[in-house]
């Protein structure tokens, strides 16, 4: 059987792209993932590769043509010899019409699903990844965790200018993937208030007399208290997968720390089963191993909620990138003037703004005894 | 060579520079007594980078409990309790 192969989409913003060139032609046996031309917006260049091994039966597009993402770009076939399909302008225009309906996101959880996108029952008009989701979920739902971090393969071209592609480390994969988590899945909201200093800064330096701590706690009391939060307020601990929220057990608090060159988020498991100097003690160990670089494999995954500060580089403020399955990440930024900013990214499938907002109010000051 | 007590404290001095220079500061003129947390040279992350290289570098092993001004405040501290852990 014949099987398209479509115009894909290069950015959002850009319903319409140009045909390059063909590097195949009618009758040449391809790989899967062989180029076969490539497509350029204003913006970008991309490889379009194909979908699966054949003989290439004929074109629809042109090079130097202007084509309508979605739409037919080529046809292959098992053999040379099958028929290449009909279309119809009037039908073709249809068919472009439809399939550009599908989210770019959709197509690959289509793709690799197996699924054609006419079996979705479209969402406000579209095909869209809740769609195709909800559509998995009434066959079994095997496969509705299916991974869309291709996007970034997909759309990935290797820019204009000259230069060297250098392999990632271990930790830089794992930060690729988690960004690449809070792009393909999450809603991200971030919100921030401004507070006073002084509560905390009291309480914390009282704290290390008291206990005779090297380390200032102020930041793993501040954690501390977030986990007490998420103690109180399910909510906060907590993810969203298949449509549904998916409330945590335990609290695994995530820190994030700059060690060298590398990023971690260092986790505490269980944190909501220690008392304020088991958690900060236990803290201590766990950052003092990131800063080694000898992270348990348990201390750097799991993460349920996370903390994150870039005090220490003067940064007034930042928007901090949600872990995988995690709603909720607080960042903490240096204060000016006896006042602070105390932000929070959010997973708006999982909170609101104005519990973001209440659990950062109880958050901007040490817990009143 | 044999660690002394003078060439602890000149390494850890050294780090603690290194350390400081990250963050933009200058922590040349800490002194020998100075209480390193104290000083604002170095913050907690910085803290816990110099205990991290510690640990490694005179090859001891450190109990959370140890973690404290007592122990390892200043930089004679720090290298007396290298001494002691090594004796």
């Amino acid at each position: 059987m014949a099987t398209p192969i479509y115009v894909p989409r290069i950015n959002n913003n850009d319903d319409e792209v140009k045909v390059l060139a063909f590097d195949v032609g009618v009758g040449d046996k391809l790989q899967s993932g062989q180029i076969v031309g490539q497509i350029e917006t204003d913006k970008a260049v991309l490889d379009v590769t194909a979908p699966s091994e054949g003989y290439v039966l004929g074109f629809v597009a042109k090079a130097e043509e202007v084509v309508k993402v979605g739409s037919v770009m080529l046809w292959l076939g098992e053999s040379k010899d099958e028929a290449v399909p009909e279309i119809q302008d009037a039908a073709a225009g249809q068919s472009a019409s439809k399939v550009s309906q599908v989210t770019a996101k959709a197509r690959i959880l289509l793709e690799q699903n197996g699924l054609q996108a006419e079996l979705i029952p479209q969402v406000d008009g579209r095909v869209t990844v809740e769609a195709v989701e909800r559509y998995l979920a009434t066959k079994g739902g095997a496969k509705v965790e299916a991974k869309l971090s291709a996007v970034s393969q997909v759309l990935d071209v290797l820019p204009e200018v000259e230069g060297n592609q250098v392999n990632l480390t271990r930790e830089e994969k794992g930060m690729a993937a988690t960004v690449a988590w809070h792009r393909d899945f999450a809603v991200p909201g971030y919100i921030e208030i401004d507070y006073d200093l002084a509560p905390w800064a009291e309480y914390a330096k009282r704290f290390q007399d008291e206990k005779g701590l090297l380390m200032p706690p102020l930041l793993p009391l501040m954690a501390w208290r977030l986990v007490e939060l998420a103690r109180e307020t399910q909510r906060l601990n907590a993810t969203f997968v298949g449509n549904k929220r998916f409330e945590y057990a335990p609290v695994n608090l995530g820190f994030t720390i700059q060690a060298g060159e590398s990023l971690y988020l260092a986790v505490v498991r269980q944190s909501q089963a220690l008392d304020e100097f088991g958690f900060v003690n236990s803290l201590g160990d766990v950052l003092r191993r990131a800063a080694g670089h000898n992270l348990r494999e348990s201390e750097a995954s799991g993460a349920t909620i996370a903390f994150s500060s870039m005090e220490r580089w003067k940064v007034k403020r930042h928007i901090p990138i949600l872990s995988p399955h995690t709603s909720l990440m607080v960042a903490h930024a240096a204060g000016q003037d006896g006042r602070g900013v105390l932000g929070a990214s959010y997973d708006h499938r999982v909170l609101n703004g104005g519990q973001v907002v209440a659990a950062l109010k109880k958050l901007s000051s040490p817990k009143k005894s | 060579m044999a660690l002394t007590k003078e060439s602890i404290e000149a390494e850890i001095k050294a780090k603690v520079v290194e350390i400081a220079a990250q963050t933009g500061d200058d922590a040349s003129e800490l002194e020998l007594d100075d209480i390193i947390p104290a000083t604002g040279l170095i913050d907690s992350t910085g803290l816990l980078e110099l205990i991290a290289w510690y640990e490694k570098h005179y090859e001891i092993a450190l109990a959370q409990e140890e973690i404290n001004i007592d122990n390892l405040g200043t930089l004679t501290r720090m290298a007396e309790f290298v001494l002691r852990k090594k004796s």
